[in-house]
């Protein structure tokens, strides 16, 4: 035992913040008076933390997991960069089993935290539309593949670089994502080409819209098709982020300001 | 009350004799255990079944109740059954006419239903106040402002101060001042409320029919009362109006009492 106890002190030696994913109240308050700051991550503040970063997704991988959670608290001025970092998390199930020493600073800023917390649609909305894309992604319609495009928040600007390529459902209806009704709602009109337009408290605006912004300068990856060039081009001209579900490779990607932010597998999820 | 009317116990002497009255009383209390006891069990599982047991949880009553080994389901049934128990009890003395009946009918047929109305009512407030404090409470959870937790209690206690008036109305204790306080509670509740919240029903009012008949919608260009800008979202109270990075939000009756411009290219 006295291996394994050097090797844990000094792996946790000069440790100089700690976060907690999803901690049960009895871990917490074990940490609670450290000296150390003490960040909580997860996707409900159950421990009543001052620190709370919160999880929009159930990130099934442990480093996407450390990664939004440490952008979370860099985000809030909770920690520095330069910080050594102790994550303690359950990978396998909800009791905690991993202890990860990372550097605060070692990621690089790929702004996820950003697109949830500093956009101008709510959290929840953009959570919302997530959880529709990836639903999607998994069972398709009837089946086979399908992609659809979300544009959320900004939703007056979209409406005015846009023209309707059908008519609009969601006239005079109010439905908002999140609603139950909504996602077979979603499905259906996602057989159609054109993109979904949501405002910035999840109301659903339109489908079938064709966006017209202007392309020049947006820079994405190669091999992506055009759903995913107006995605970024439409974030690029208004404020609004753009979650883009691909019919080729089925995944699921979150663009803003005209670069792409996340890309998301819908299988993992 | 209808019973009171006809002379039973000369009644039963008529057609049984004396010993049969006897056991015809014997015969009302074992009656009434039977059937005290089938009311006691359809009131559990009727509440039950209800889901008063899952409605009641964590209110204060239900865990004072707990404490003491019961529940509130349980009393409630405990209540009803109790009632037929005594209603039996009643009957078969007055059959047997071992006391005093004219005095016993006149004093507990009027009393008795008074008494489990009034019990009722009590526990009703009791588990009716918590629950809708803790409802209140959890409503406004997310507002982190000390002040905002008088609100649940002053719920929980306008309920209390009714179920006790209604218990004691139905004991005949005189309850006009308790009542002449309510009413001005109550007055003070819907006069002042209705001066503060004059413009959020009015805004609300007016939003009701901006969404019913969206007469501009998200995307539009609209003037309203001098503020020129695209809609950018409507909702019952206010409507957003941005223009080159300035978002004015304006209370939905201004739009209604001013009119809208609808700007087309």
């Amino acid at each position: 035992m006295t291996a394994v106890g050097t090797f844990l002190d000094a792996f946790a030696d000069d440790v100089e913040g700690i976060c907690l994913f999803s901690p049960s109240s009895s871990l917490y308050s074990t940490f609670a008076d450290a000296d150390e700051p003490v960040v909580v991550i997860g996707a409900e503040n159950t421990v009543d933390a001052d620190v709370f970063v919160e999880l929009p997704l159930e990130f099934r991988d442990p480093t996407e997991r450390i990664r939004f959670g440490v952008e979370g608290a860099l985000g809030q001025d909770e920690l520095d960069e330069e910080m050594e970092l102790l994550c303690v998390l359950g990978s396998f199930g909800d009791d905690m089993d991993t202890v990860m020493r990372v550097r605060a600073g070692d990621f690089s800023d790929s702004g996820v935290y950003d697109l949830f917390a500093n956009s101008r649609a709510d959290p929840s909305v953009v959570r919302n539309v997530l959880e529709v894309s990836v639903e999607l992604g998994k069972k398709g319609q009837k089946g086979k593949p399908v992609g659809a495009l979300f544009v959320v928040g900004d939703a007056g600007k979209v409406m005015n670089k846009s023209r309707p390529l059908s008519y609009n459902p969601f006239e005079k209806s109010h439905v908002h994502v999140g609603d139950p009704i909504v996602n077979v709602m979603l499905k259906e009109f996602s057989r159609l080409d054109g993109a979904f337009v949501i405002s910035d408290s999840g109301k659903i605006v339109s489908a079938y819209r064709y966006l017209e912004p202007s392309a020049a300068g947006v820079d994405i990856p190669k091999g992506l098709g055009a759903r995913h060039m107006a995605a970024g081009a439409v974030t690029r001209d208004t404020n609004a982020i753009a979650i883009v579900l691909s019919e080729s490779d089925g995944l699921v990607r979150a663009f803003k300001s005209g670069e792409l932010i996340l890309e998301l597998d819908p299988e993992d999820y | 009350m209808i019973l009171a009317q006809v002379d039973l116990p000369a009644l039963i002497r008529s057609l049984f004799s004396e010993r049969g009255a006897v056991a015809v009383a014997v015969l009302t209390l074992f009656v009434g255990a039977v059937a005290g006891y089938l009311v006691w069990r359809g009131t559990t599982n009727f509440l039950r079944r209800q889901g008063v047991d899952d409605a009641v949880e964590g209110t204060l009553f239900e865990r004072t109740v707990n404490n003491l080994g019961l529940s509130t389901v349980g009393i409630l049934s405990q209540l009803a059954a109790l009632a037929v128990y005594l209603l039996s009890v009643i009957l078969a003395l007055n059959v047997t006419q071992l006391v005093d009946t004219e005095f016993f009918w006149i004093r507990f047929t009027t009393l008795l239903p008074r008494l489990f109305v009034a019990a009722l009512a009590v526990i009703l407030g009791l588990v009716v106040g918590d629950k809708a404090k803790l409802v209140v409470s959890d409503r406004l959870k997310s507002i982190k402002l000390p002040e905002v937790s008088l609100i649940p209690e002053l719920v929980k206690y306008s309920i209390f101060y009714i179920a006790a008036l209604i218990a004691l109305g139905q004991l005949g204790v005189t309850t006009a001042a308790l009542l002449v306080l309510l009413a001005v509670y109550a007055f003070g509740l819907v006069f002042l409320g209705g001066l503060a919240f004059k413009d959020l029903l009015a805004a609300g009012a007016a939003g009701v029919y901006l969404l019913l008949s969206q007469p501009y919608g998200i995307g539009d260009e609209v003037e309203i009362d001098g503020t020129r800008g695209i809609v950018q979202e409507i909702n019952v109270f206010v409507t957003h109006v941005e223009s080159d990075d300035v978002e004015h939000i304006i209370p939905n009756q201004r739009v209604f009492k001013r009119g809208i411009v609808r700007i087309r290219q």
